[in-house]
């Protein structure tokens, strides 16, 4: 099934509810051909123009879901969202960046998904069509942490982010040069109207994770109207702040080896990717 | 005589032949790259037949397990299943293997390995056929694995033949000699995969006189139809193999786990089957490189002259012999490295475990010592404050001298000339020094990467490899050679997977014969043997056996006219399908001399002989030597433990070349699986179970990762018993390519890097 709009597609997935609906293909032919998966029918994605591109709402811009990894990559949607820019561009070799598709990548929840650390830090939500074409909208962190599931015959229309105006930065660690998964990542955002950090660290969990205590803590340091400027060890503390508390001490003994060098990959990113949102 | 050519990729390919466009030394390009990149080049994959069925292989869950029972009734009556295999329907030989026949085709009792086949079934779809292979239900008892190699000599044999595949205790000199200078260390290599691009795939057609074909990818089919006919219990003349496209291949490929079930199969349903593997499969089904632990002591005197070499090297063979007695061979030979070493003392073994199986894969033995070798010098270095370039310097071998085989280096070994190069060789600008926009660091484009925290580092590796079968090897290969008008054809059952033979037979033929347009006709096993296609074999045998078939032509085609012109042979020129006197006077065409008649000749190419290795690892036990001083920079992110390998600057002895683009992209590839093997490739396991059997779990390099590689020199020094004096190019970056990368990351972290792939934690400087 072809729908062309996202009407369609839900009457689409009502008529069979047994049918996946595919947008890029990227994890879920991976999975069909591996064969964990054999869905009786698909429903395409691809043909529905009005997620395939975004537009805006009261300060916020709406995101279509089959929005591709390369068009979120390029220069206009960076001075939009820098942030989930970064991860597109930093997801995957281009074959996939081409195909792969932002609803896609959070509905398959991955781990190492790229754009939900970035989505996190945004605090953005996500608007869902049921089966009878009716709106409902579902924060990210819901979704991914499971407080909240996709319904039979509901599909992600929209992802709502909020434009912020102010520096943000992703990054991540792989090991190599090359196209490969994070051993972890992270996603900063400033929001200079709230004077707030916003802070999601992916990979190391099953689910992104905020450090909230040490988004506020940092927050507080910041001289909002003056420059934004952090002296290196403020950066270098909290670094280490957001890697304990994504990474906590065990309560007996100390962390294996494995465990303290993925610590340090987290300080080490979280602290740079605050100086460079400062910088 | 050296060829100064400097080739930095990407940009290669402009003007690296010179003027002449065909025969010897020509950048022809391969004969397959049009077909590959269109599209049309038929894959083994892609075969197919009339009503043919399709087969799937049940596979062993456990590393280590005592079958109880196989009830295969299950997968019988589902619809659409033909036949179910097992081992009790193998009719001929039970095992197979390489070197030593200690494979069964199925498991019997035993489970050695995961992924170790146990049943096959052919169906009429290849879902019913998954369904059904999962649906025959073996009844296991569980047993312990042995996955360390080092308790493979104390545990339970795992297999009638014991657990020590073959030990050699090589004694060189005088075992009493000390040095002044003494270092020691531990070395750890990984299990690297070939990961062919294409996985194993194949098709068996049953023929009217109870025998069978087998379409299949092979690169040594004449010992995979000898294998095949011995297991379905048939004369070699009613089991043909026929080699399909081969979609690349890093040493031989390991098809037999496939190809023998097909045969099987076809035999038994009288149908066309065919499989075709997943990635999965094929990961689980072929076999890998050696894991290899090493110990090493290094003496040497004050001002760094190597006295003494003492070495234990334990190779991890897994759980079947496959050809690991060959690399503990090559291991154990080159464990000094092409360094003069007065005295060594090494001992190896090559022991059975319950992992995945290891057998060839490009620079098998001789890649896994050069890593330790050279990390050893690095060391010594280290110790004396000597450059580790200079302590090279000072130890390095030349013609004559002799290896710790008491074998003596009779063939070219510009050694010291190659170090040479590659340290005058300019270093590439720091990342500082270039505009912002064309810094690459670690971590990639868009990367975490900051300049910060990022280490420069120079390290240099020479390795040394073998060309040919060894320890007596009955290395021969027949080739065919017609001329039919303005064409000719060449028959020689030599596969080209890659190393570009075929493009390499119509240069040979172009060069002797004079004529254009050269065929290289398909392989079957109907034809002579080549063998197989490694060590770079075809390059010297069967490229030998063309031209010296293509010469027999050539004197059956001048004899006549020279007689004629009354003139000898010899004084006859062809070029461009012209035959010319010496001075030009008298000339004819090539299609008037043939006058409508067909000439072919056969011929025969043999190295000479060479002998095993005795009891105390001494002998006479190879044909040719290759060698490569390679010096690698990288960048590294202390931090986050992210290497870039920046440039990899590779100078080689290469005899002759033969085809310089072709050259160089051997050399290209054999240094990216060397960086591979040095960053990332590592076939993970976990109690003998094999983790991540896909390309998320077992990274390969990409674009990105490959380094620039600058071919600084091309030594060209004819070895004179070889065919054109080229020695093979494919193994020797591999070999020593990993080393220069650990002797780079060394230099950038000071850390002592003594395991490959070097894990992101290991660089990061100890506070």
């Amino acid at each position: 099934m072809l729908p062309s709009s996202l009407e369609e597609a839900a009457a689409a997935l009502a008529t069979t509810p047994a049918a996946v609906p595919v947008a890029g293909g990227t994890d879920l032919m991976a999975s069909v051909n591996a064969g964990l998966l054999r869905p009786t029918a698909l429903v395409g994605l691809g043909r529905i123009s009005e997620i395939r591109g975004w537009h805006y709402q009261d300060g916020h811009a709406l995101l279509g879901a089959g929005l591709t990894h390369a068009r979120m990559g390029r220069p206009d949607f960076a001075a939009l969202i820098p942030a989930l820019a970064g991860a597109a561009r930093a997801a995957g070799p281009p074959q996939i960046r081409n195909a792969g598709t932002l609803g896609g990548n959070i509905i398959t929840g991955d781990r190492t998904g790229d754009a939900l650390p970035a989505l996190a830090a945004l605090e953005a939500d996500l608007i869902i069509v049921g089966p009878d074409g009716a709106l409902r909208e579902l924060p990210v962190s819901h979704l991914l942490g499971g407080v909240d599931m996709l319904r039979t015959g509901e599909l992600i229309g929209f992802v709502r982010a909020p434009l912020l105006h102010a520096p943000q930065v992703f990054m991540k660690a792989t090991g190599r040069t090359g196209p490969g998964r994070a051993i972890a990542s992270v996603a900063l955002v400033l929001d200079p109207a709230r004077r707030g950090v916003r802070c999601a660290v992916g990979a190391v969990g099953p689910a992104p994770m905020r450090p909230l205590e040490a988004e506020q803590w940092v927050a507080s340091l910041i001289e909002w109207d003056a420059g934004r400027r952090l002296a290196p060890e403020a950066l270098q503390a909290f670094g280490e702040y957001v890697a304990a508390s994504c990474i906590p001490d065990p309560e007996e003994g100390t962390l294996p080896a494995a465990a303290q060098h993925l610590r340090r990959t987290v300080a080490a990113l979280a602290r740079r990717a605050l100086g460079r949102a400062l910088s | 005589m050296s060829n100064d050519a400097t080739m930095a990729t990407p940009a290669a390919g402009t003007d690296l032949g010179g003027a002449v466009s065909s025969g010897i030394g020509a950048s022809v390009p391969a004969v397959d790259i049009p077909p590959k990149v269109e599209g049309t080049y038929p894959y083994a994959s892609d075969l197919w037949a009339e009503g043919l069925l399709w087969a799937a292989v049940h596979r062993s869950p456990h590393a280590h397990a005592r079958i109880i029972a196989i009830d295969t009734t299950a997968a019988e009556e589902m619809p659409g299943v033909r036949v179910v295999v097992t081992h009790e329907d193998v009719p001929g030989g039970s095992t197979h293997g390489r070197r030593i026949a200690d494979r069964p085709v199925f498991a019997e009792d035993l489970v050695r390995h995961h992924g170790e086949p146990v049943a096959a079934v052919a169906a009429d779809h290849p879902d019913t056929a998954r369904l059904a292979a999962a649906a025959i239900a073996v009844e296991y008892e569980i047993l312990d694995p042995v996955t360390d190699p080092q308790l493979a000599f104390s545990a339970e044999p795992l297999h009638p033949d014991g657990n020590l595949i073959r030990h050699i205790p090589l004694r060189f000199g005088d075992e009493a000699v000390t040095g002044e200078v003494v270092v020691e260390g531990v070395y750890r290599i990984g299990r690297q995969d070939p990961a062919p691009i294409g996985a194993e795939a194949g098709l068996a057609v049953p023929r009217p006189d109870g025998g069978v074909e087998i379409y299949t990818a092979s690169t040594d089919p004449h010992a995979d139809r000898d294998t095949a006919a011995a297991c379905f219990g048939l004369e070699p003349e009613r089991v043909k193999v026929v080699v399909t496209g081969v979609p690349g291949a890093t040493g031989d490929r390991e098809d037999r786990s496939m190809q023998l079930p097909l045969g099987l199969l076809a035999l038994k349903t009288g149908c066309p089957v065919k499989h075709a593997a997943g990635r999965e499969e094929s990961f689980l089904g072929h076999a890998h490189r050696h894991p290899t632990l090493m110990r090493y002591r290094h003496h040497a005197d004050a001002t760094g002259k190597l006295v003494k070499v003492e070495a234990q090297i334990l190779m991890d063979a897994g759980a079947y012999a496959d050809s690991s007695a060959d690399a503990l061979a090559a291991a154990v030979s080159f464990a000094c490295g092409p360094y003069v070493v007065p005295h060594a003392f090494v001992e190896g073994w090559a022991v059975r475990t319950n992992n995945p199986p290891a057998g060839h894969l490009r620079g098998e033995g001789a890649m896994q010592v050069c890593a330790a070798y050279e990390g050893q010098m690095d060391k010594l270095a280290a110790q004396l404050g000597l450059d580790p370039a200079e302590l090279r310097m000072r130890n390095v071998m030349a013609t004559g001298d002799l290896l710790p085989t008491g074998q003596t280096v009779t063939c070219p070994a510009p050694v010291a000339e190659l170090l040479t190069a590659v340290r005058e060789a300019p270093l590439p600008p720091l990342p500082k020094d270039l505009p912002q926009e064309e810094w690459l660091l670690p971590g990639g484009p868009e990367g975490a990467g900051e300049p910060e925290s990022v280490r420069r580092g120079v390290g240099y590796g020479l390795g040394m490899v073998h060309m040919l079968g060894a320890e007596g090897a009955d290395e021969v290969s027949t080739a065919t050679v017609r001329v039919d008008g303005p064409v000719a054809t060449v028959m020689c059952a030599a596969v080209d997977h890659g190393q570009g033979f075929s493009t390499l037979a119509r240069q040979i033929v172009q060069e002797v014969l004079g004529v254009d347009e050269v065929n290289v006709a398909p392989i079957d096993t109907d034809q002579p043997p080549a063998g197989p296609a490694t060590h770079g074999r075809h390059t010297w045998v069967s490229g030998g056996a063309v031209e010296r078939a293509a010469k027999m032509v050539r004197t059956q085609l001048l004899q006549p006219l020279a007689q004629k012109f009354g003139m000898s042979a010899e004084l006859l020129t062809i070029a461009d399908g012209k035959i010319t006197s010496y001075d030009g006077v008298l000339s004819t065409t090539v299609a008037e001399a043939l006058d409508g008649k067909e000439l072919w000749a056969t011929a025969q190419c043999r190295p000479h002989p060479t002998e095993p290795l005795d009891e105390t690892g001494q002998g006479d036990a190879f044909v040719g030597l290759a060698f490569c001083a390679v010096r690698a920079v990288v960048d590294v992110d202390v931090e986050l433990g992210s290497v870039k390998v920046v440039e990899m600057a590779v100078a080689q002895d290469v005899g002759k070349v033969l085809n310089p683009r072709q050259l160089a992209t051997r050399i290209e590839a054999g240094v990216t699986l060397g960086v591979g093997a040095a960053l990332m490739e590592n076939l993970r396991t976990q109690d003998g179970i094999v983790r991540h059997p896909d390309f998320a779990g077992y990274p390969l390099p990409t674009a990105l990762d490959a380094p620039a590689i600058r071919i600084v020199k091309l030594i060209e020094e004819r070895d004179v018993v070889a065919p054109f004096g080229a020695k093979p190019a494919s193994a020797a970056p591999v070999v020593t390519s990993p080393a220069a990368v650990a002797a780079a990351v060394r230099a950038a972290t000071g850390r002592p890097v003594g395991r490959l792939p070097i894990r992101p934690q290991a660089v990061i400087p100890q506070q």
